[in-house]
C-alpha cells in the first residue's frame, strides 16, 4: 500500500522510522508491505515511487530543514493540493501540527485525497474539530476511509476503547482529561504548593507546554478531542462552537486547597452529557480521573455496565505514531488487504 | 436575526422588478445582514432548456434566433441596472458552450446542467447591480462557489448536506461578517470536482433552505407572485383565506397541490435545522405570508381543503386476491413499469379490491397494463376504469387524535347528498382523502371547506 505522508515533524518522523521497524512483523502478521512513496513538508516535498529512505528523508530534514532537500527525488516549494491529488499513493497521512484558528489548509487537503479516492489517516486535529460531520460523509460519498485515532489520547487507544464500551449498551456520560500539559501543572500546583506562572514555567522546561500553551492552558486542545470524541464515537455531529470552554489560567492555589481539604481535587474536565464542556472541576480525590503528571484518562459511563476509565500517555511522537500504524493497518483490513 | 430570501423568476421578470427586489432585501436586512438567492428570469430555463437540446441537432440559425432573444432580455436590463459587460462575457461563455455541443452533436446531462446554469448566473450579474444601487455592497456566488457540493447526478443532483452546510456557513458567513450582502446563484451547484450541477424539481427553494440552515438564519423567506398558501382554491371556494401558519409537516402534505407549494425536498433542511420558511409576496410585501414553522399553530381542525379534478379510478377485484401475498406487489409493480404514478391506494381488510387513483390521462394505460397482467394469469377476476372521478383531500394537524372528525366530514358531504366512492387516511393522520364522482368534486370541496376551516371554533 502506497502512503503519503504530510508534515514530516515530531510525529512524521516517529512514523517513517516506525514504518522502517515494523516491515517485517507488518507484513507477517498481516501481509502489509506499506511503502512511503511521498512526503510534504511546510517548504518541500520528496516522491519515490519504489519508496523513500527514512533515514535519508530524516538527513535531508536536518541538514537543509525540508525534505525537498532530498537529492534527486525533492521539490522545493510546492502545492500540496496538487501534489496529494495527482499522487498515486492510495493513503494520505495528515500529520501536521493542529491549528484550529486556521483549519482551512488542512481541510484543503483531505477534501483533495477524498474526491482523488485515497484513504486519510488524520492526527492533526484543526479540520476534525469544525467539520468533523462533512468530512466523515465526504469520505463515505467516495467509498474510502478517514481514521483518526491518533488525535485523543495519543498512543493511547481513547477512541476504540470507547467505541467498544458503547457496543451493547448506551453511553450516559463521558468524562475525561485529555490534556496533558494542563494535568501536569494542576498536578504541580496540588502537589508542590506552586501557582499556575510557576507550574506552567516547569511544564515548559520540561518540554510539556509550548511556546504559545495557550491552547492548551485555555482549555481549546481538550475541547477538540472531546468534540472528536462525540462525533466519532458517539455519532453526535457537533463542532468546536457547541462546547462551552474555559481554562485553567483562573484556577488559584486558595481553590486547590480548599478542595484538598474536602478530599478533592481540581482537574481539567471534557465532559459529554447532555451538552459538551470543559473546564476546572473538583472530582474527589479517590476518583479514577485524578491521574497524576501529564497522563490522560477517559471514563465511560454506561446506561448499563457501569463506568470504565482507560489511562495512558496522551502524546508524544512515537504514541501517536502508534496509533497511525493501527489505523494504517485498519485501512489494509477494511480494503479487504489488497494493495 | 440573519434573513435568507429567495426570489423566483417572475419577481425577477425585468429591470424594474429586480429594482423591487432589490429594495426589498434592503428594507427588510437587520444588522445581522441577509443573503438574497435568485432564479433565472422568468422563462429563461426553459428557455435554456430548449437552446440546450437545439445545440446538439439543428443547425446554427434556430439557435441563434434562442441567442438573440436570451441577449436582448438581459442587456435589456443590464441597460437600466448596468452591468452590461459581465453580462455580455456571460453570454459569450454560453455562445462556446453552445458550439462545443453543436460540435460534438450530442447534448449529455452534464452539458445540459452547464447550459441551464446560465439563467442563474445572468440573473445574479443583473441583480448585484440591483442591490449595489439600493446602496448595498453585494458579494456574488455561484452555487458551487457558495460551497454548495453534490454529488454527480446532473439534472436531478443531490447535495451532500453537512459539507454543503459547513462551505456555505464558512464563506457565506464570512461575506455577511464583513457587512456585505450575499448574493447566491439558486438552482446550481457543482461536483467536489468543480463541475456544475442543478438541483432540480424546487433547486432554487432547496438552495435557500439549505443556505438559511449553513448561516443558521432567523428565516427563511420564499418570494414569489403570490400571498402564501391558501385554505382552497380560492376560484372554487370565495371564502378561501391565506393560511398564516402551518407546520412543516403540513407543508409536506400540500406539497402535491399547487405549483406554488414548496417541494418537501426543499422543506427538509429548513425542518431538521428548526429554521422557519416564510412564503411572501413581491407585488404585496405588506402581507405576512404564509409561515412554515415547527410549532403547531391551534386553530381549525382542517388547514386546507385541496381538489384533484383530472383523477381516474380503478378496482381491481377477484376471490384469488384474498389472503393472497403478493398481489398489490404485483398491481404497483405493473404500474410502476408503465411510469404510472400512483395518486391514492385503498383497500379494506377484506382484501376483496383495491382501488387506485391514478391521473385522468393515464387511466387507460393503467387499466390496459393491469387486464394484460393481472386477468390472463387470473390473480384478479375485475379490472374496473372509473374515468369521472376527482380526489378532495383534507389536511390539517389538527386532526391527529381527534375523534369524531370523520364523522364530521363524512356528515357535511352526506348532508350536500354528495356519495364518497373511496377513501385514504395514512396512520400520521395529517391528510385524508377520498374519490367522488368529478362532478361533485367542487361542492365537496365547498362543504368541507365550510365545516371544517370556515366553522367557529372549527
Amino acid at each position: 500500500m502506497k502512503i503519503l505522508l504530510v508534515g514530516f515533524g515530531v510525529v512524521g518522523k516517529a512514523l517513517a522510522l516506525l514504518l522502517e521497524e515494523q516491515r517485517a512483523a507488518l507484513y507477517a502478521r498481516h501481509g502489509f508491505s506499506p511503502a512511503l512513496v511521498g512526503v510534504i513538508d511546510s517548504r518541500g516535498a520528496a516522491f519515490d515511487a519504489d519508496g523513500l529512505d527514512p533515514e535519508a528523508l530524516l538527513a535531508a530534514k536536518e541538514r537543509h530543514g525540508t525534505v525537498g532537500a532530498l537529492p534527486s527525488r525533492g521539490l522545493e516549494g510546492v502545492q500540496d493540493v496538487e501534489l496529494i491529488a495527482q499522487s498515486d499513493a492510495q493513503v494520505v497521512i495528515e500529520a501536521t501540527p493542529t491549528s484550529v484558528a486556521c483549519p482551512n489548509a488542512a481541510l484543503s487537503r483531505l477534501k483533495a485525497a477524498f474526491r482523488t479516492g485515497k484513504h486519510v489517516v488524520c492526527v492533526n486535529k484543526g479540520p476534525l474539530a469544525v467539520a468533523f460531520p462533512a468530512l466523515l460523509e465526504l469520505a463515505r460519498h467516495n467509498r474510502v476511509e478517514l481514521r483518526f485515532s491518533g488525535t485523543v489520547g495519543g498512543g493511547t487507544p481513547m477512541l476504540a476503547f470507547a467505541t467498544e464500551c458503547t457496543r451493547g449498551s448506551k453511553v450516559r456520560a463521558l468524562r475525561a482529561v485529555l490534556n496533558g500539559t494542563t494535568n501536569f501543572i494542576l498536578w504541580r500546583m496540588e502537589r508542590e504548593g506552586e501557582g499556575f506562572e510557576a507550574a506552567l514555567a516547569e511544564a515548559t522546561r520540561l518540554g510539556y507546554a509550548e511556546r504559545d500553551p495557550s491552547a492548551d492552558v485555555d482549555g481549546v486542545d481538550a475541547a477538540t478531542k472531546l468534540v472528536i470524541l462525540a462525533n466519532g464515537v458517539l455519532g453526535r455531529p457537533c463542532s468546536l462552537a457547541d462546547v462551552s470552554i474555559a481554562g485553567i489560567r483562573e484556577v488559584s492555589r486558595e481553590w486547590i486547597d480548599r478542595a484538598r481539604g474536602q478530599g478533592r481535587v481540581v482537574k481539567l474536565i471534557a465532559e459529554l452529557e447532555r451538552g459538551l464542556s470543559v473546564g476546572p472541576r473538583e472530582i474527589p480525590a479517590d476518583s479514577p480521573l485524578n491521574v497524576p503528571a501529564s497522563l490522560n484518562a477517559l471514563c465511560v459511563e454506561l446506561e448499563s455496565g457501569g463506568e470504565m476509565t482507560l489511562v495512558g500517555r496522551g502524546a508524544g511522537g512515537p504514541e501517536t505514531a502508534t496509533a497511525i500504524v493501527r489505523d494504517l493497518i485498519d485501512v489494509w483490513h477494511a480494503q479487504g488487504g489488497r494493495a | 436575526m440573519k434573513l435568507v430570501m429567495k426570489f423566483g423568476g417572475t419577481s425577477l421578470a425585468d429591470a424594474e422588478r429586480m429594482r423591487r427586489c432589490a429594495r426589498l432585501v434592503q428594507e427588510n436586512a437587520g444588522p445581522e445582514g441577509a443573503a438574497a438567492v435568485v432564479s433565472a428570469m422568468d422563462g429563461v430555463t426553459e428557455e435554456l432548456w430548449a437552446l440546450a437540446e437545439a445545440a446538439a441537432v439543428t443547425g446554427p440559425a434556430l439557435v441563434e434566433t434562442r441567442l438573440a432573444s436570451l441577449r436582448r432580455r438581459h442587456e435589456e436590463a443590464a441597460g437600466c441596472l448596468g452591468g452590461v459587460d459581465r453580462v455580455t462575457q456571460l453570454l459569450a461563455e454560453l455562445e462556446r458552450l453552445r458550439e462545443g455541443i453543436g460540435a460534438v452533436g450530442e447534448l449529455t446531462a452534464r452539458s445540459r446542467d452547464a447550459v441551464l446554469s446560465f439563467g442563474e448566473r445572468l440573473a445574479a450579474a443583473l441583480f448585484e447591480r440591483a442591490l449595489a444601487l439600493e446602496g448595498l455592497a453585494p458579494a456574488t456566488f455561484t452555487g458551487g462557489e457558495a460551497g454548495l457540493v453534490t454529488d454527480e447526478r446532473f439534472g436531478e443532483a443531490e447535495p451532500l448536506f453537512e459539507l454543503s452546510l459547513y462551505q456555505m456557513g464558512e464563506r457565506v458567513g464570512r461575506a455577511l461578517g464583513e457587512g456585505r450582502t450575499a448574493l447566491v446563484t439558486g438552482y446550481i451547484a457543482a461536483t467536489q470536482h468543480g463541475v456544475t450541477t442543478t438541483l432540480g424539481r424546487g433547486g432554487s427553494d432547496y438552495t435557500a433552505t439549505l443556505l438559511g440552515a449553513a448561516l443558521g438564519a432567523g428565516e427563511v423567506w420564499i418570494w414569489s407572485d403570490v400571498d402564501g398558501l391558501m385554505s382552497a382554491d380560492p376560484r372554487l371556494v370565495p371564502e378561501a383565506r391565506l393560511l398564516e401558519q402551518i407546520s412543516f409537516a403540513e407543508a409536506v402534505e400540500m406539497a402535491q397541490f399547487g405549483a406554488k407549494a414548496m417541494h418537501p425536498r426543499a422543506l427538509e433542511p429548513a425542518a431538521e435545522r428548526g429554521i422557519p420558511v416564510r412564503m411572501k409576496n413581491t407585488f404585496n410585501p405588506a402581507s405576512p405570508g404564509t409561515l412554515i414553522s415547527g410549532g403547531e399553530a391551534s386553530g381549525t381542525v382542517a388547514r386546507s381543503i385541496h381538489l384533484v379534478q383530472d383523477a381516474g379510478l380503478i378496482n381491481v377485484t377477484g376471490a384469488a386476491m384474498i389472503g393472497h401475498a403478493g398481489t398489490a406487489a404485483r398491481v404497483f409493480q405493473t404500474l410502476a413499469e408503465r411510469g404510472i404514478n400512483i395518486r391514492m391506494i385503498s383497500q379494506s381488510v377484506s382484501e376483496a379490491g383495491i382501488s387506485l387513483a391514478v391521473a385522468g390521462n393515464q387511466l387507460e394505460a393503467a387499466r390496459a397494463a393491469l387486464e394484460s397482467a393481472l386477468l390472463r394469469t387470473r390473480a384478479a377476476r375485475r379490472v374496473e376504469a372509473d374515468r369521472e372521478v376527482a380526489i378532495v383531500a383534507v389536511v390539517g394537524s389538527g386532526m391527529r387524535g381527534v375523534p369524531g372528525v370523520a364523522a364530521r366530514m363524512f356528515g357535511a358531504i352526506a348532508r350536500r347528498g354528495i356519495n364518497v366512492i373511496a377513501i385514504a387516511q395514512g396512520s400520521s393522520e395529517l391528510s385524508v382523502s377520498f374519490v367522488v364522482s368529478r362532478a361533485a368534486g367542487p361542492e365537496a370541496v365547498r362543504a368541507l371547506h365550510e365545516e371544517l376551516v370556515q366553522a367557529p371554533g372549527g
